[in-house]
């Protein structure tokens, strides 16, 4: 993994970046804080940050010409927020006894201020803290320059010579009634180690860095009026402030320039929507400054610009508390540590990889993206954790293996000619279909390996409506597409189903695959591009429903759609038209098309991390009070067991009498294996007219499985036939502890990489099973063996 | 990895119908290998190891030594 890149996504992110107010104000104010504290009423909180800001806060507090609130987000929500107004509430309401601070030694070098305005007077202020020499040269008999023009209402004759008074209790220098003019300036050049010149007017053009202020290579340097041709009192407090800086680096032999390209106004990256907030008119004043309530009211309206556009629309980002820039830091770390613990790992695995993110991120950065290949690295370097995906690799396995996977070319028109009689032939589509039949495969039906899963009872019939609607045979292909791979970062495993899939399609010459599975769609799109895909639903639109009479009770519902076809516009519509066709009425959720939310089993976050799995579940449920319209098995399988009522698509397209099925319940992980055999049993039965090759797995033993246990069996992904294997061995070889007292048994076995454990008692021919749990680590016994069977 | 003894001590091994002892048993996960005390059949040398251990000590273990 290319971790300097990784990093330079996460500086890209804005999430850090500083509001417009802040980046305005040229001696960047905290504002959002500032706002934040005289929101909760702490005035003498929101005064210490000017204090730590503000040069002479007593004064531009009440002066400045406040460029921070022209640009305020809130102007295009009701007004910008009065900042400068409540700079001066703070200075009535939060001002406090400063502290005595003691000087430093002077022994740092000798500076000159020309000019003693306001920008002289900070570089003065500035240096002077720092243990510089100061000396003031000012042409009036006088210190302040232009401040003087400002006295009035807020800024009184009486604060303003206190405020300037501080200049002469800090023993500085001044000499009043000194004209520097070009011939005493070269004196001063050689007298002191730097000299700046804060004059208000000059006899001549002065040129200076615009990052330094040096003029040239020379010890002066420039501020105020002269360098801003300007009259912003913060601007001018700002260059003093800057020249300082310049001037302590000049003496000090270091870099001039070096980070300082955010000093002063500068453009913040940041970008901030503010389009969902309600506006609010400003909150006027009732006299001349605000009172302690009114300025609560007014801070309160800041919006506190920040995006957190991906982490509002993410529970994983907001559960973990991340920003996609903290969030690279992490990984960054998590990669690079060689010795010690991946603290990240469980963070990394709790993303559902659905790519709502980049769709709201101002930049288009795709945290699905950086994590993805973050688990293609984990994986590669053995630091994936084994357990967070081994279920659903196991699960993979099992539908690529021969007890789910299938691939048949449409029946022929000779194995089918004993349908081909009246009245059949005219009333079933599907035999004529058949009849129409030409050995050719321009289709293969590809129903993945969830929806045979959660609707057994329904391939056959789409299957059937296939071969009667589309031009051209349709065959069939049962398995797996890889999406548990791609997910868990098995990038070898994942090109292995790949090829197997390309295989298919060759053999098959290539025909176009029909897919209902939204997962599958994504991995076709993503690994293979040279195979045309056509979603079921499209041809529901296409060629016409099955069935007449579908709606029972006409209602309205929210669709939601599935993060795999995110970017599946034309998918969108289909499923809205075959909905409305349907007779339903349809209410859009907020996150929905490109912007729909994963239901919380992408990525695999249902097997790594089930508390994360349900956060998703229950924010998306919680997100509408229609039903949920969904088309794909596991949106559906979760949230109804999130206590959402749920219809799968199919459910509209084929309804059954047998209950409701807003509220069926998801198949155990057991049944969801069983399923799956059956669907292959029934097509192999029904459509091919063969009899099955494979032997179902058969269950040896009848169990009693109470309620409490079964939801044990499910949460810790536990099989049916791993429970019935570890009874067969016990039962055989009479592995097993006994307890004397209650009748119990304890078996164990252990069954690839897992030990399952079963408590059970007899009841005559069945077993009453009473818990189940499974450990990883291996028991070394004595004899060399690790109690398994392989 | 401590063993917990709880209610451990009433099972038998029903093969050998021996009373289990606390003993050093080799237990093994990922590069991790460490000695902990266990109860075993003295006879088979079968390792009891009750779901409060396993569900318990043994997961957050199990979860340190993936995340090494």
């Amino acid at each position: 993994m290319n971790l300097d890149k990784l990093l330079e996504t996460g500086d890209r992110c804005i999430h850090k970046e500083p509001p417009t107010c802040t980046a305005q104000c040229p001696v960047h104010l905290e504002i959002i804080d500032f706002l934040a504290e005289i929101e909760k009423g702490n005035f003498q909180n929101a005064y210490k940050l000017m204090e730590k800001k503000l040069p002479f806060y007593n004064i531009i507090g009440r002066i400045c010409d406040h460029p921070c609130e022209a640009p305020c987000e809130r102007s295009k929500a009701g007004g910008s927020i009065r900042i400068s107004d409540l700079e001066k509430a703070v200075l009535e309401y939060g001002a406090y006894k400063p502290k005595k601070v003691w000087p430093l030694p002077k022994n740092k070098g000798k500076v000159a201020i020309i000019g003693g305005g306001l920008s002289g007077l900070i570089a003065a202020v500035d240096l002077d803290k720092k243990g510089y020499i100061i000396t003031i040269y000012e042409k009036n008999n006088r210190l302040g320059g232009r401040l003087w023009d400002f006295v009035g209402d807020s800024l009184t004759e009486e604060l303003l010579k206190q405020e300037l008074k501080t200049m002469v209790d800090k023993k500085i220098a001044i000499h009043f009634d000194a004209t520097v003019d070009q011939n005493r300036l070269a004196e001063l050049l050689t007298e002191y180690d730097a000299v700046y010149l804060g004059t208000a007017d000059w006899e001549e053009p002065i040129e200076a860095n615009p990052v330094t202020f040096q003029v040239g290579d020379s010890t002066l340097f420039v501020g105020g009026q002269l360098l801003n041709k300007s009259d912003s009192v913060i601007l001018s407090a700002s260059s003093g402030r800057r020249a300082a800086i310049s001037i302590e680096r000049f003496i000090s032999q270091v870099s001039l320039t070096d980070s300082r390209d955010r000093e002063g106004v500068f453009k913040t990256p940041l970008q901030f929507d503010i389009s969902s907030k309600e506006p609010l008119p400003a909150v006027e004043k009732s006299a001349g400054i605000y009172s302690q309530e009114e300025a609560i009211a007014e801070a309160k309206r800041c919006v506190k610009c920040q995006c957190r556009k991906c982490i509002e629309g993410c529970v994983h980002l907001r559960k973990f508390e991340m920003s996609p820039d903290a969030y690279i830091r992490q990984i960054n770390h998590n990669e690079r540590i060689i010795l010690g613990t991946h603290y990240a790992n469980k963070m990394i695995n709790s993303c559902a990889e659905c790519g709502l993110c980049k769709e709201e991120c101002f930049l288009d950065i795709s945290m699905n993206d950086v994590i993805h290949e973050t688990r293609e690295s984990m994986m590669a370097r053995g630091k994936m954790p084994a357990s967070a995906h081994d279920f659903a690799l196991k699960d993979m396995a099992f539908s690529n293996s021969s007890r789910f996977s299938l691939v048949r070319q449409q029946p022929s028109k000779e194995e089918s000619k004993d349908l081909f009689y009246y009245p059949l032939i005219s009333f079933s589509d599907y035999v004529k279909g058949l009849y129409k039949g030409t050995g050719k495969t321009e289709f293969l039906f590809y129903p993945g390996c969830q929806l045979p899963a959660s609707y057994p009872d329904d391939i056959k019939s789409i299957y059937e409506y296939l071969v009667g609607h589309v031009k051209g045979d349709v065959g069939i292909y049962l398995g797996c597409c890889g999406a548990p791979a791609d997910w868990a970062g098995q990038q070898g495993l994942m090109n292995e189903n790949i090829e197997a899939l390309k295989k298919v399609w060759a053999e098959m010459e290539h025909p176009t695959f029909i897919l209902a599975c939204s997962s599958c769609i994504r991995i076709f799109e993503k690994y293979l591009p040279e195979i045309k895909v056509e979603s079921l639903w499209d041809i529901y639109v296409r060629e016409g429903l099955p069935n007449n009479d579908h709606i029972k009770i006409p209602q309205t519902l929210s669709i939601h759609d599935a993060c795999g076809t995110r970017e599946n516009s034309n998918l969108h519509e289909s499923v809205r038209k075959i909905v409305a066709k349907l007779g339903y009425g349809i209410e859009e959720l907020e996150y929905s098309k490109e912007k729909t939310k994963c239901c919380g089993y992408g990525g695999l976050v249902y097997y790594a991390n089930r508390e994360q799995s349900d956060a998703f579940v229950s924010e998306r449920i919680g997100e509408s009070e229609h039903d949920l319209l969904v088309y794909c098995a596991m949106c559906k399988d979760l949230f109804v067991s999130g206590g959402k009522r749920t219809y799968h698509l199919l459910d509209l397209i084929y309804p059954k009498d047998n209950g409701e099925p807003a509220t069926r319940i998801m198949p155990t992980l057991s049944e969801r294996h069983q399923n799956r055999s059956r669907v292959k049993q029934i097509l192999l039965k029904e459509i091919w007219r063969e009899e099955p090759m494979e032997t179902v797995m058969e269950d040896n033993f009848t169990l009693i499985i109470p309620e409490d246990v079964q939801q044990k069996i499910e949460d810790r992904y536990i099989l049916m036939e791993d429970i019935q294997a570890v009874l067969k061995n016990a039962e055989a070889k009479n592995e097993r502890f006994c307890n004397p007292d209650t009748g119990e048994y304890l078996a164990k076995l252990r069954r690839d990489n897992v030990t399952f454990w079963v408590k059970y008692e007899k009841e005559e021919e069945s077993f009453l099973i009473k818990s189940v749990y499974s450990h990883r680590m291996e028991i070394l016994e004595e004899d060399g063996n690790s109690g398994g069977t392989k | 990895m401590k063993h917990e003894s709880n209610d451990q001590t009433k099972w038998l091994c029903d093969k050998c119908q021996r009373e289990l002892e606390l003993a050093k048993v080799k237990v093994r996960y990922m590069e991790g290998n460490f000695e902990v005390d266990l109860m075993k059949c003295p006879t088979c040398n079968q390792v009891f190891i009750g779901e409060a251990l396993a569900m318990g000590k043994m997961k957050e273990v199990e979860e340190g030594l993936e995340d090494k």
